[in-house]
């Protein structure tokens, strides 16, 4: 917005400002390192995200929150977790598994029951109205923290539909702050090499280029051509690297483990890019709204969210990435306890569920609870600001210091009145 | 010598009431270098060297016609030996019909931050320009629009897309609001919206609300009736509007108001003095109030009388020229954020408004001052230059527009897309000139509403460059192209100058006509792909991206 400011200048100070690290943020940084063991150890410690959005609302009782044989309570039986005490609905007998090392938040109690405003409000973190739009986490993400040394994009997300450069969740940060979409797992227009470019030609004319750029640029004040080689970098980066984008190529025995469905390749997909170093990796999955026939509905969606999600979670601690990776798995909001004449759930926000697991959470809580019935939460309920200080929290920003600076305007990062959950905070 | 303008005698008049400049009576361009290089010393600054011929040319053209020259209008401009043919090259530009067509498209992108398109509109811009209409007019004809006259009501699309509702969002009447004084008045007063403004002491709560309520009444209405397009309807406003500070809760009332100015006093009228035509609910018509906010804006505004509109048009006819404002950021100008040269912003306020706010004028004038025709290249020892000095040209990136058209010269596809019947391009698809255009647009542009007063560097835009069929299929060789022209010639110093004059409109240099020289000898064996490699990285060096 500001033309006295652009947006790789706030890149640039903004970080200084948080007194990150330069290693964590700095395009060429990996230059600099005497080894790819030395780079390779250093891109371990960063921390990273994996946030998987179930589009439309998955229902709290037939998830993370099971209450069978109450009036509310549904078909669905409860099965016991690999934590003692815990119970998962049967239709996440995978995830049951995996229980000791998610930490479920069982009190969410928001504000907006409406997809259209929801959405975007429990992405934000519901802060203060500023009259500014705020930035969905990931685009939040990408501004606090930047990319990881491996360079590859700060933000990427992985969705049904149509991809490409997703400006919309960047908000007041700016389009830089956006999403690189795949649409269907596919990569955006462009990404890969061009079929009729063979490697070694693309590299000879973009050394080519770069021969150009230098002279032309030795002449002249620096800022422009900062700015152009900054993504002409990141594009060489990318391509280099394309082989994490090429989406078309997937073991056939992972395929078999995250399930042959859209969200199981999906979340494959992700998890190459998570071990390739993308530092925001957003999962989405449409479909969760089922106002009529919500138990048919849910019994075919969340056995392949379920098994999808069971099979990344163990990978990444197998990989050791789960310590530094924060996973979240949630909705806008939940669903009514109550049943509708369509044999449907509505929307609920008073009382619902999500999942975390990874980097700064507890392992195997369960934390907050609802009522007997499941309509309500017992004592407090936690808002989604709140949640986003946990997270932040997770990822060792303090929400409480670090401010956004739009343009002159500080603006806390999350909700000013709320603060972090403690219990789900290792 | 210069063409002496006709209002030479206006300049003298003016200069010589000019107080606090002293200098001889002389054209404004003159008198613009004058301050410009009378703060360069103050500040010691060294001031760059004089443009190349090669760089003044490529620069007039990409500036006022939107596009390159092409090899041979470069090399028949260097050879010309006459002193004065770069005033008689900036003459040409501007007469050229090009240049109205340049001047809508920057208008268009200022005005409506790539928000979507509308071909009345563009028509509207581009006869106004053509007719070169003085700009307070176009401005009261964009916020008192006349649906009723065909030829003005391409105007209106300014209020009316941003009344467009869009998904479950309510109208963005504040939206309205804050553009229009931005993009007419020089004042972003958004956050005046809730409350005071937090940091400039000049724009208050009462400004932000006096030019909204201005527009309150205002609604999209469909075709039908007299009107042959959609069309804006305006209500009865009989009364203030009210607003509480969310600050601490003081109340305050406005009539319609022009930002900064005075309000305008809502007359008091009985029931039947209020209309010019009442609402009638059975023939289903509005009515027609007989006062009207935006008519009273329109006037008031687009005057003389606001010293803001002048400063604004002032400040952005610069920007047009220089690649920055005189008052930067240009939707800021208040008493506590001067122009870095007050006098000259002041003077060409001044100028403009002398001349009925005529743009052209303004810019040719800027068009032929050595401050526009300096070098881009750092004076010798020099690091860096500050901006705000205009000792050093500013690069300025090129728009998409711009880009699209100089890809096509560049290349030598310009006919074939352009002129011929598109171009068997793709799997045997058509290419013609829209896709280039729509397709660059979506690669380089910002975002929607996004001002573009400089256009962003993308990660998208970069791996356009490097794999879009369409930038690698006007690559190959066709006939007639650059392509085709460069596998016609043998001599590697000849390729060096075909390829340096068509591509970046400069002949190359010793070192670079060896560098050409050294690739082919090592791609002798696949000559022509490497061709086309060379002259990609290129045609996505800086050096082409930006008008430097």
């Amino acid at each position: 917005m500001n033309p006295l400011c652009k947006p790789w200048e706030h890149a640039v100070s903004r970080r200084r400002f948080l007194g990150a690290s330069a290693g964590a943020f700095a395009f060429g940084a990996l230059g600099g390192l005497a080894t790819a063991q030395a780079a390779e150890a250093m891109r371990k410690n960063e921390k990273q995200v994996l946030f998987v959005w179930l589009d439309g609302g998955i229902s709290q009782l037939e998830s993370w929150d099971p209450k069978p044989n109450t009036p509310f309570g549904g078909p669905f039986r409860a099965i016991p977790t690999s934590v003692p005490g815990t119970h998962f609905s049967e239709l996440m007998a995978k995830s049951a598994k995996q229980a000791h090392r998610l930490c479920v938040l069982r009190s969410l109690c928001t504000q907006d029951n409406s997809h259209s405003s929801g959405v975007a409000r429990i992405q934000r973190g519901d802060p203060r109205n500023r009259g500014v739009p705020y930035p969905y986490f990931g685009s939040a993400i990408a501004k606090l923290m930047g990319p990881t040394s491996s360079k590859l994009p700060p933000y990427v997300w992985i969705k049904p539909d149509s991809g490409g450069f997703k400006t919309e969740d960047a908000g007041f940060l700016g389009p830089k702050y956006g999403s690189l979409a795949f649409g269907d797992g596919k990569p955006p227009e462009n990404l890969l090499r061009n079929a009729s470019l063979a490697a070694d030609e693309d590299e000879e004319r973009n050394e080519l280029r770069e021969m150009l750029n230098k002279r032309y640029a030795a002449q002249r004040r620096t800022n422009f051509t900062e700015a152009s080689s900054y993504v002409f970098d990141t594009a060489r980066e990318l391509m280099r690297r394309s082989e994490i984008f090429d989406t078309s190529k997937l073991p056939p025995k992972d395929q078999d483990r995250y399930g042959r469905t859209e969200i199981g390749r999906h979340m494959l997909i992700a998890r190459n890019m998570l071990e390739a170093g993308v530092r925001f990796v957003k999962v989405a999955n449409y479909g969760w709204d089922t106002h009529g026939d919500n138990f048919n509905g849910h019994a075919s969606l969340v056995p392949k969210f379920d098994r999808a999600f069971a099979a990344i979670i163990e990978d990444l601690a197998a990989s050791g990435l789960l310590e530094n990776t924060l996973v979240v798995a949630m909705s806008e909001f939940g669903r009514t306890p109550r049943i509708n004449g369509h044999v449907g759930r509505d929307h609920w926000p008073e009382a619902w569920s999500l999942a975390m697991a990874g980097c700064g959470v507890k392992p195997g809580a369960v934390v907050g609870a609802t009522n007997d019935n499941g309509t309500f939460v017992k004592d407090n309920g936690y808002d989604i600001g709140a949640v986003f200080h946990t997270w932040y929290s997770a990822l060792g920003i303090d929400s409480k210091t670090v401010e956004y600076d739009n343009h002159g305007q500080p603006l806390p990062i999350a909700h000013e009145e709320m603060k972090a959950i403690k219990e789900a905070l290792v | 010598m210069r063409l002496q303008s006709p209002f030479t005698a206006v300049f003298l008049a003016v200069t010589l009431a000019f107080a606090g400049v002293a200098i001889r009576a002389e054209s404004l361009s003159q008198r613009v270098d004058a301050l410009i290089e009378a703060k360069a010393k103050d500040g010691k600054q060294p001031l760059a060297a004089p443009a190349g011929d090669a760089e003044f040319f490529r620069r007039a053209w990409l500036d006022f016609n939107g596009n390159i020259p092409s090899a041979e209008d470069t090399r028949k401009f260097l050879a010309e030996p006459a002193k004065d043919k770069r005033t008689k090259l900036i003459d040409q530009l501007f007469a050229a019909p090009e240049f109205p067509a340049r001047m809508a498209e920057v208008f268009n992108i200022q005005l409506m931050e790539r928000n979507g398109d509308n071909e009345e509109w563009r028509r509207y811009l581009a006869d106004s320009f053509r007719e070169n209409k003085p700009w307070d007019q176009m401005v009261r004809e964009m916020v008192s629009p006349d649906f009723k006259n065909e030829k003005l009501r391409g105007a209106g699309h300014f209020i009316m897309r941003r009344l467009e509702k869009v998904g479950q969002q309510d109208t963005d009447y504040p939206g309205l609001t804050r553009d229009t004084g931005r993009l007419f008045m020089g004042v972003d007063l958004q956050c005046c919206q809730c409350h005071k403004h937090l940091t400039v002491k000049d724009y208050k709560q009462v400004d932000f609300n006096g030019l909204f309520v201005t527009f309150q009444n205002v609604k999209l209405q469909p075709a039908g009736g007299d009107y042959k397009s959609a069309w804006l309807s305006e209500g009865l406003l009989d009364k203030k509007y009210e607003f509480v500070s969310v600050l601490n809760r003081t109340k305050g009332e406005t009539g319609p108001r022009v930002p900064l100015g005075a309000e305008v006093e809502i007359p008091t009228l009985s029931e039947a003095e209020k209309w010019i035509e009442p609402p009638d609910k059975k023939k289903r018509t509005l009515g027609v109030p007989k006062f009207s906010p935006l008519k009273e804006l329109g006037q008031r505004l687009a005057s003389a009388e606001n010293p803001f509109f002048a400063r604004n048009i002032a400040n952005r006819v610069w920007f047009l020229a220089m690649g920055r404002g005189l008052v930067e950021p240009l939707d800021l100008l208040h008493s506590e954020n001067p122009a870095s040269h007050p006098e000259l912003l002041d003077l060409l306020a001044k100028e403009i408004t002398e001349h009925k706010f005529d743009i052209k004028w303004l810019l040719h004038e800027l068009a032929l001052t050595q401050t526009y025709a300096r070098s881009s290249i750092l004076p010798a020892d020099a690091k860096d230059a500050p901006e705000n000095f205009f000792t050093v040209a500013k690069e300025r990136p090129l728009a998409a527009e711009q880009l699209a058209r100089a890809f096509l010269a560049a290349t030598g596809e310009r006919e074939r897309v352009i002129d011929g019947k598109g171009w068997d391009g793709i799997e045997g698809k058509k290419v013609e000139r829209k896709d280039f255009q729509k397709a660059f647009t979506s690669a380089f542009a910002n975002a929607a509403k996004e001002p573009e007063l400089s256009v962003n560097p993308t990660l998208r835009s970069a791996l356009f460059l490097r794999n879009n069929d369409l930038v690698l299929w006007s690559l190959q060789r066709r006939t007639g192209n650059l392509m085709d022209r460069l596998a016609a010639i043998s001599d590697a110093e000849k390729i060096a100058d075909e390829l340096y004059l068509s591509i970046l409109t400069r002949p190359p240099t010793a070192e670079e006509k060896t560098e050409v020289a050294t690739y082919l000898a090592k791609h002798q064996a696949d000559r022509e792909k490497a061709l086309g490699h060379y002259a990609w990285a290129m045609l996505s060096s800086m050096e082409f991206f930006a008008n430097h």
